[in-house]
């Protein structure tokens, strides 16, 4: 089970951030939390929650590349590897916006 | 974005005849692995989609409603099956079916509901918002010259929905003045 | 011993009864595969059906064929139909008719389970065919947004069917999914490592472990908003605060991973087939598998794009829009994969191929379309038209129907032992390629041209005229040729002819047996060392039959067979199946009395049904028990292995664990619709807050505590060979303490009909109080199997069953009772 649990463990950590992120959003834009609603703190806080993401990914990207982690079959080390790799790009290019647009409009 | 997108499936589909061409079975994979996987399969998807996505996010924060001076406000709430418009520089008007809206000035257009869901879309003018009850949403619009619009409703709503139609008169300044003082009729 | 004889003694093991009563009876994974496929197939038609009147009644304008009443209704079901009772069960049913075989085993985990996801999913279906037969099918369209559907917009029963039909046949597709993950991670061949594993069971592991997290969060909207329609709780009611969105998400948190479940199966026939008609092996193994793997977390990132209209600021939009465009990688990955392969070997035109090609083409132009909807300006000009129609039938037919046909063409030998001889499947696959294209292209322009979907008419001035009447004249086409596909499927059936064995020269083990399939699939099984085992060792059918492998030997007249551990196929414990049975049709027809006295609201008969329910279901899992240690069964090759009930994590476990990983997403889902109520929903705060009581958190708390706790010492207990009875009992006490505290939140909600507060908080306590019981009715079956001398130090699979339930129970009764006292404590 822990071959299987290495495998998924990093695209389900990006789902985890990704959806985390999107509902801090909803809650930053939302004008019942209003002075936040909107301000740069609320661009802040994504902006936090993107790095934290990041490095998140990185540490677990870290964990399984290191030579006595991943599994010794060669094929089970590959899909581990990648899906590693699946996980840190997708959050680079999913939550990229929260740099690059404007925030609750 | 047509034009790519017909020369993407135009690549894809000459790769796949000239696989029937006759040839030697190939063995070995690794090579095979780089240009197939790696460069058409992880590369040029990759590169494609980023520029695409970047266009289309650029595109969209221009479209987004933004906080400025000049913003005509008006209020459109559907019910099954239609629209009443209200106009805040005129809070006595509303109208029916018939949305007036000032030519080349930004508008903002408040779309809620009395029932159901909703879609307000005027395809020449933008593109579609839902109205949704309980929540209030604003769509920025702007007609850079007079004249009559189509609108629809764009989410089906049960029986009615078909007919559930409405029109967007966009006056000059001298019609929008005589409009907002109750003189158009 | 001959093979001859092997295989009659092996036959009159594992045959089903005779005739018709069979079907009933029956609990084989060969049977019960094809009832799958023939059911699916059926609806298949119906829907089908559906989609010729819609294009009728939209050939002309101010079409008078259907009025607006009846068209919502053809359309809805059309969608319906074809999503959740074609699509789901027809990968269903080739899963479960193909994975043993493809594994090397001679049935799956759980053949009465197989069984009752059956009936559900016929007795489900047929509730839905029967409302269309009287005119009150649902009519809301597929997605069934409220408020349209809820009781004040829609009062009749229409919608009612709708829930409650469709939650009935998505439990038949939890218990597939189930079933399929434990298959594919336990029920192989020995020496079936991972990577050895043939590509389809990956996808078909991949698909499963999707439906299993995507579908609770469509059941749990449904018993939402059922209740809502029957008794009034406000969850999708915005003055009472409700939020319709909720729905929204919760529906597309399902059914965006819906379209890759429905693909990724296909894909996997894709891999499979065509690497066979290109004479080669599939190219990128290890990235093939990698790829699957992202493209079912992606898919699960993506629900909002189908939400870009409901005003949701840019940014919020622009997460989706990023992963709606890279969820496209992955895929186009495996296109080139597939075309490197074609490069590789020497592609032959047979019928498969063909349908193959018609993928290709299809699929390639369903997913530009799909990224071009992904970019939310386009998007937002596009959404709701004809255009998404056709986009989305692009994707579906192309990626699914497609691959179909040619998995059907593929393994139509193995299912009837014969040869193909005719022309005419060339013929009928150019009809429905060019009759598709033909409807679908003209759908994009129509729809560009601004034809909303889910109209019934149009006016001539609209200026759509020709282009629906070429669209409707082109599906003609394709129903004609999918006739044409029926029908040379039943003249395949029905001239005996007969053909040799494996004749594509596949590599895959399913091919290593006598067609049609036997009972029992492998006379013994095979140990594997390669991908190809054919390949590899092209007389292994021989030698299988022969008796060469595992388990060889017929005896005792069990049904047996080999669990190995899930990383090196190593031999890890032997399985006897229970055999033919009533129980699981009975069980089901007893569900589906439980979800008619709900749909009828016959509300006395719903605990009639339930106890009915944990009646069968107590003797379901009694029948397992034994009353003396099983001994180490040689099970050839040398090797002796423990008897399946005699493991720390026996298939019951593993059953359990994934059974529970669909519960933990449901309640998961739970909790997000009460965060998103709370936050987002207008309408709030609620008139009056809960008051929250230390007794009854102490309580529970202290129950949930215990509870995992005691069982804990029971095992340890029970491995000593000490008395683990006063432990389960005290377990079981913890339980009811849990419950009752569940219970005190629901009597003491705040009156859940006037908001969604008190509603939400009902039926957290309700999740509670039904958990407990189903917990505590385990324990007392523990404690009952102790009482009878069922267990010992050896057979001690039942109890981490037990506490795999008794831990989850008092995890999520934790959540429940925190989530509802702690802000009241809070001050
Ligand atoms: C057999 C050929 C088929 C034809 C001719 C066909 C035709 C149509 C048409 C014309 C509509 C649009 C009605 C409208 O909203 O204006 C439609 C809707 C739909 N179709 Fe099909 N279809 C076919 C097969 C399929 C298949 C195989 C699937 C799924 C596996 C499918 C799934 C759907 C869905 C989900 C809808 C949306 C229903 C709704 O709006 O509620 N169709 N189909
Ligand atoms: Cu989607």
């Amino acid at each position: 089970m822990t071959v299987i649990l290495r495998i998924l463990i990093a695209p389900l950590v990006w789902l985890v951030c990704f959806s985390a992120v999107y509902g801090l959003h909803a809650l930053a834009c939302d004008s019942a939390f209003g002075a936040f609603a909107g301000s740069s703190t609320a661009r802040i806080v994504l902006l936090v929650a993107f790095v934290l993401a990041l490095a998140l990914q990185l540490a677990i990207f870290w964990y399984l590349h290191r030579p006595n982690q991943a599994a010794p079959a060669g094929f089970l080390r590959f899909v581990t590897r990648a899906s590693a790799w699946t996980g840190l790009v997708a959050t680079i290019w999913t939550l990229f916006p929260v740099v690059a647009l404007s925030t609750c409009t | 974005m047509l034009i790519g997108a017909a020369g993407i499936f135009g690549l894809v589909m000459v790769l796949v005849g000239l696989a029937f061409r006759r040839k030697d079975t190939i063995d070995g994979d690794g090579q095979q692995v780089r240009l197939w996987i790696i460069g058409f399969g992880l590369v040029f998807p990759a590169l494609v989609l980023g520029a695409l996505l970047l266009y289309g996010l650029t595109i969209g924060e221009r479209l987004s409603p933004r906080a400025g001076a000049n913003v005509v406000q008006v209020t459109a709430e559907a019910r099954r099956w239609e629209w009443r418009f209200t106009y805040s520089d005129a809070p006595a008007l509303e109208t029916t079916g018939v949305l007036h809206i000032p030519a080349g000035l930004p508008v903002d257009i408040a779309i809620t509901t009395a029932d159901v869901i909703h879609s307000f879309w005027v395809p020449r003018l933008a593109g579609k918002l839902d109205a949704i009850p309980g929540h209030t949403n604003t769509l920025r619009l702007e007609a850079d010259r007079p004249g009559t619009f189509q609108g629809v409703s764009a989410e089906f709503s049960g029986a009615g929905y078909d007919a559930f139609a409405f029109r967007v008169i966009a006056h000059d300044k001298a019609a929008w003045a005589a409009f907002l003082q109750g003189q158009l009729e | 011993m001959k093979a001859l004889e092997r295989h009659r003694k092996l036959t009159a093991i594992w045959a089903s009864e005779e005739g018709f009563k069979g079907w009933f009876s029956t609990v084989n994974h060969n049977d019960l595969g094809r009832m799958f496929l023939f059911t699916a197939f059926i609806f298949f038609i119906i829907g089908g059906l559906l989609a010729m009147l819609i294009r009728v009644q939209l050939a002309t304008p101010h079409s008078a064929f259907a009025g607006p009443e009846i068209y919502n209704q053809i359309f809805t079901m059309h969608g319906t139909v074809m999503m959740f009772l074609f699509a789901i069960p027809t990968f269903e049913g080739l899963a479960i008719y193909l994975l043993p075989k493809m594994l090397g085993s001679r049935d799956l985990a759980f053949p009465r389970l197989t069984a009752y996801g059956f009936w559900c999913y016929a007795f489900g279906g047929s509730m839905l065919i029967v409302a269309m037969l009287f005119g009150i099918a649902p009519d809301g369209g597929w997605f069934m947004y409220p408020p349209l559907t809820s009781a004040i917009h829609s009062p009749g029963i229409n919608t009612d069917f709708w829930l409650i039909g469709i939650t009935f046949v998505e439990i038949s597709a939890i218990a597939a999914a189930v079933e399929i993950t434990v298959s594919v991670l336990k029920y192989r061949a020995p020496g079936m490592s991972l990577d050895k594993m043939p590509i389809f069971a990956w996808y078909a592991l991949i698909t499963a472990l999707m439906i299993l997290t995507g579908f609770p969060p469509l059941i749990l909207g449904s018993v939402l908003l059922e209740l809502e329609r029957a008794f009034g709780l406000p969850f999708f009611q915005a003055d009472l605060g409700g939020d319709s969105l909720l729905w929204q998400h919760l529906f597309w948190l399902f059914g965006h991973p819906e379209v890759y479940i429905i693909f990724l199966p296909a894909a996997g026939v894709i891999s499979t087939v065509l690497p066979v008609m290109c004479r080669t092996t599939l190219l990128g193994y290890g990235w093939i598998v990698s790829a699957a793997v992202a493209l079912a977390f992606l898919s699960f990132g993506l629900w909002v794009h189908h939400m870009f209209t409901t005003g949701i600021p840019h940014m919020g939009l622009a997460f989706f829009s990023a992963a709606s465009t890279l969820v496209a990688v992955p895929t186009g990955l495996q296109i080139f994969a597939w075309i490197g392969t074609m490069w590789k070997g020497r592609p032959e035109m047979h019928l498969p191929m063909l349908h193959i090609l018609g993928f290709f083409f299809t699929f390639v132009i369903g997913g530009l379309t799909g990224v071009m909807v992904a970019v939310v300006p386009f998007d937002w000009q596009a959404h709701d038209t004809a255009f998404i129609t056709a986009h989305l039938h692009y994707v579906l037919f192309g990626g699914f129907v497609f691959p179909i046909f040619a998995g059907i063409y593929y393994w139509l030998p193995h299912f009837t032992g014969q040869k193909r001889f005719f022309y005419l499947g060339q013929l009928a696959f150019a009809l429905v390629f060019i009759g598709f294209h033909v409807t679908f292209l003209a759908m994009h322009w129509v729809g560009l041209l601004g034809q909303r979907r889910r109209i019934s008419s149009y006016a001539p001035e609209d200026g759509w005229t020709a282009i629906n009447l070429i669209s409707s004249v082109g599906s003609f086409i394709l129903a004609i040729g999918i006739a044409l596909i029926l029908i040379d499927v039943l003249l395949h059936i029905f001239t005996a002819h007969r053909g040799r064995r494996n004749p594509w020269n596949a590599p895959s083990l399913e091919w290593a047996m006598i067609t049609p399939a036997p009972a029992y699939t492998f006379a013994s099984l095979p140990h594997i060392t390669r991908r190809d085992p054919l390949h590899a060792e092209p007389d292994l059918a021989v030698r299988l039959a022969r008796g060469e492998g595992y388990l060889g030997t017929p005896r005792n007249n069990w049904r047996e067979t080999l669990c190995v551990d899930i990383a090196s196929g190593k031999p890890e414990m032997h399985v006897i199946y229970p055999t033919n049975t009533r129980l699981p049709i009975v069980m089901s027809a007893v569900t589906g009395l439980f979800f008619l006295s709900l749909l009828l609201k016959f509300y006395w008969t719903v605990p009639l049904a339930l106890a009915g329910v944990a009646f069968l279901a107590w003797r379901w899992v009694w029948r397992l028990g034994h009353g003396h240690d099983p001994e180490m069964q040689p099970c050839g090759h040398g090797i002796s292995l423990p008897n399946a009930a005699t493991v720390e994590r026996s298939p019951g476990w593993w059953g359990s664990a994934f059974l529970l990983t669909a519960n933990a997403t449901f309640f998961a889902a739970l909790l997000f619709g009460f965060v998103f109520l709370w936050t987002v929903a207008p309408g709030w705060p609620p008139p009056e807050w809960f008051a929250p009581s230390v007794t009854e958190l102490g309580t529970g708390v202290i129950g949930a505590l215990v509870a995992p706790l005691a069982l804990g010492h029971a095992i340890r207990v029970n491995r000593q060979g000490g008395a683990p009875f006063p432990s389960v009992i005290i377990a079981l006490l913890g339980i009811v303490a849990l419950g009752l505290a569940c219970g005190a939140l629901m009597w003491r909600a705040p009156a859940p009909t006037d908001h969604a507060y008190g509603a939400t908080l009902l039926v957290l306590g309700g999740y509670g109080v039904f958990h407990a019981t189903v917990a505590a009715l385990m324990g007392g079956f523990l404690a009952a199997q102790i009482r009878q001398g069922y267990t010992s130090a050896t057979r001690r699979a039942a109890f981490a069953i037990v506490r795999l339930w008794i831990t989850y129970t008092s995890l999520t009764g934790l959540f429940i009772l925190l989530a509802a006292h702690l802000p009241g404590l809070i001050p």
